[in-house]
């Protein structure tokens, strides 16, 4: 009964979802926006101060990391190590796409139940807290999970189309495999449910919203501890980030279940 | 067989009281109206007894399944129309009912949705988006929605608030048709005469119940039953007549009028009558001053009002 239960919150929301264009678009073209957006930054980057990065310091600790970690990247001439550098950034900007949907999605989701006032009959029925919550968070986390292998191949595709295709083989790592297929969906998962929380304990979507923006710093961390050769993420610590993010995934769904107060909703919310 | 049974019931906020100490009893097949004023704690309790919210003390149980232990199980058992109705607006009726149908084990959706959405008039509109329904339509598609899976107990809390006097008739009309399915319905309402028209008894709550009977019992114990007898011309022949009957507790003459205080008006009424003809009275009417519900209902407020400190 939860399967069809959790099942059937996950069809409603994405007729919800696909019915309202602006969500819609969320899902569909933010994902390009964010990654066309730092393509746009890396060309202006390598185009008119590629060579000049090459001199500078942090690149150089960080080049000389990038090496270790891939070795080919030795071989590469004149600003490509400092471009694979960057290129190689995108295995966390791809992570950035579940993080944006969940906050443009799932943050209005109990928020806009307890305002229509779907909220208080959908809670008479005998659906259990956490079949509400796991299923509000999968109809988001699908979709973008999916949009996030879709745009990673486009990026593959348009890097290529750029004149860069020889760099491909250097930006599909063993770590781009496991960021795509591991701590991509404990990313997607980890936000997806933040945003359930935030929904369910905000006042309003802007407030829901707030406590996403929690996964997004975490990230931009990671990023700027790669480019500036601080460290670099290889398989290993890798797999080891998916891994503490999958226990973190559990932690936080029984959290979620714990804060999703129905008496509080319904009794304090107006 | 008592369906509801709730035994000294209280909800606090707080330190605020909503709802304390509440105990009544509800038949099956019967309706309870539950009156109150403005945050009397009327629809507290029906989200206790829902299974909404969980209760600071005290103890119920609804279609055997004792709350809040066995919400679920409950959640199966009962149906419960909010005072706002809350739908998906993008969706068609049909697929809002849909929707909700499928939290339920055991219930053929397709033609549960379909009786009732006949049974509510919907039907023909059924593919229409939600928010294109007017009030009235809203209401009566969250009734569908309330007992999609046959409930044996129905909770409706202000059924026909904010409707226009036509489609809260309608409203109406489906209650008391439901209520002649012999299901047990909890109505609560600010509406008097909806409950004077609907309810088996009624309960009068201001956060702990100050009474509950029928209304014919509720106007028997607050106030004095009287009969008014409307004569062509009134002479003291009449009125001396109707002094000596010895059931006649209180008369009072206003032109053609007797107003007789009696003990038992069913009784005595043909007496009364026999001897005002024989007096050679020529009735126009008799009838029985029966004091509105709503004065029962405010003097009970008033006297709740007097007695606090």
């Amino acid at each position: 009964m939860s399967r069809k239960r959790i099942l059937n919150i996950l069809l409603k929301e994405w007729q919800v979802l696909f019915t309202d264009v602006g969500s819609t678009m969320i899902v569909i073209l933010l994902p390009f926006l964010i990654i066309g957006q730092m393509l746009l930054y890396v060309w202006l980057a390598v185009n008119f101060a590629g060579d000049k990065a090459m001199d500078i310091g942090v690149f150089q600790n960080a080049i000389a990391k990038l090496q270790v970690a891939i070795p080919g990247v030795a071989g590469l001439s004149g600003a490509e190590p400092f471009l694979v550098l960057l290129l190689n950034q995108f295995t966390l900007f791809l992570l950035l796409i579940p993080v944006m949907i969940a906050m443009n999605t799932v943050t209005f989701s109990i928020v806009d139940e307890k305002l229509s006032g779907s909220l208080e009959a959908l809670l008479a029925t005998p659906v259990r807290t956490w079949e509400l919550l796991l299923g509000k968070a999968l109809a988001g986390a699908i979709p973008s999970l999916l949009m996030t292998w879709l745009v990673a191949g486009v990026f593959l595709l348009v890097i290529t189309l750029m004149g860069w295709g020889n760099l491909v083989g250097m930006v599909m790592t063993p770590v781009w495999f496991l960021s795509l297929f591991l701590l991509t969906p404990a990313i997607t998962a980890l936000s997806f449910l933040l945003g359930v929380i935030g929904s369910s304990r905000a006042k309003d979507a802007k407030n829901a919203q707030n406590i996403v923006m929690v996964v997004i710093l975490p990230l931009f961390g990671l990023i700027a501890i790669q480019v500036t050769g601080v460290a670099w993420l290889n398989t290993l610590s890798a797999l080891g980030l998916a891994v503490l993010l999958l226990v973190i995934d559990f932690i936080v769904l029984r959290i979620a279940v714990r804060l999703f107060q129905r008496e509080s909703i319904v009794v304090k919310w107006r | 067989m008592s369906v509801i049974e709730v035994h000294n019931l209280t909800k606090k906020f707080g330190e605020r009281a909503a709802v304390e100490g509440l105990s009544l009893q509800v038949e099956e097949g019967e309706v309870l109206g539950l009156l109150g004023p403005n945050g009397a704690g009327k629809t507290t309790t029906i989200r206790m007894l829902a299974g909404i919210i969980a209760p600071s003390s005290g103890s119920a149980i609804v279609a055997d399944h004792q709350i809040p232990s066995d919400i679920e199980r409950l959640h199966e058992a009962i149906g419960l129309l909010t005072e706002s109705p809350g739908f998906y607006d993008r969706f068609s009726a049909y697929r809002n009912l849909e929707f909700f149908a499928g939290f339920y084990s055991n219930i053929d959706a397709p033609v549960q949705i379909e009786k009732y959405l006949k049974l509510m008039g919907l039907w023909e509109r059924r593919e229409n988006r939600v928010g294109t329904y007017s009030k009235g339509m809203k209401h009566r598609l969250a009734l569908a929605r309330a007992l999609l899976h046959e409930p044996k107990v129905l909770f409706l809390d202000e059924p026909t608030a904010g409707l226009d006097p036509e489609a809260a008739q309608e409203v109406r009309e489906l209650i008391k048709r439901l209520s002649g399915e012999g299901r047990t319905i909890f109505l609560c309402t600010h509406n008097l005469m909806e409950a004077e028209q609907l309810c088996h008894r009624i309960a009068v709550i201001r956060t702990h119940l100050l009474a509950l009977d029928t209304g014919y019992n509720l106007r028997n114990r607050f106030f004095r039953r009287e009969i008014i007898i409307q004569v062509q011309s009134l002479d003291s022949a009449i009125s001396e007549a109707v002094k000596r009957l010895a059931f006649v507790q209180r008369m009072q003459i206003e032109n053609n009028r007797l107003t007789v205080e009696l003990n038992e008006p069913e009784q005595n009424r043909p007496e009364l009558v026999k001897a005002v003809v024989d007096a050679g009275g020529r009735i126009m009417e008799v009838f029985e001053n029966k004091q509105p519900l709503e004065e029962i209902y405010l003097k009970l407020i008033r006297e709740e009002n007097e007695s606090e400190p």
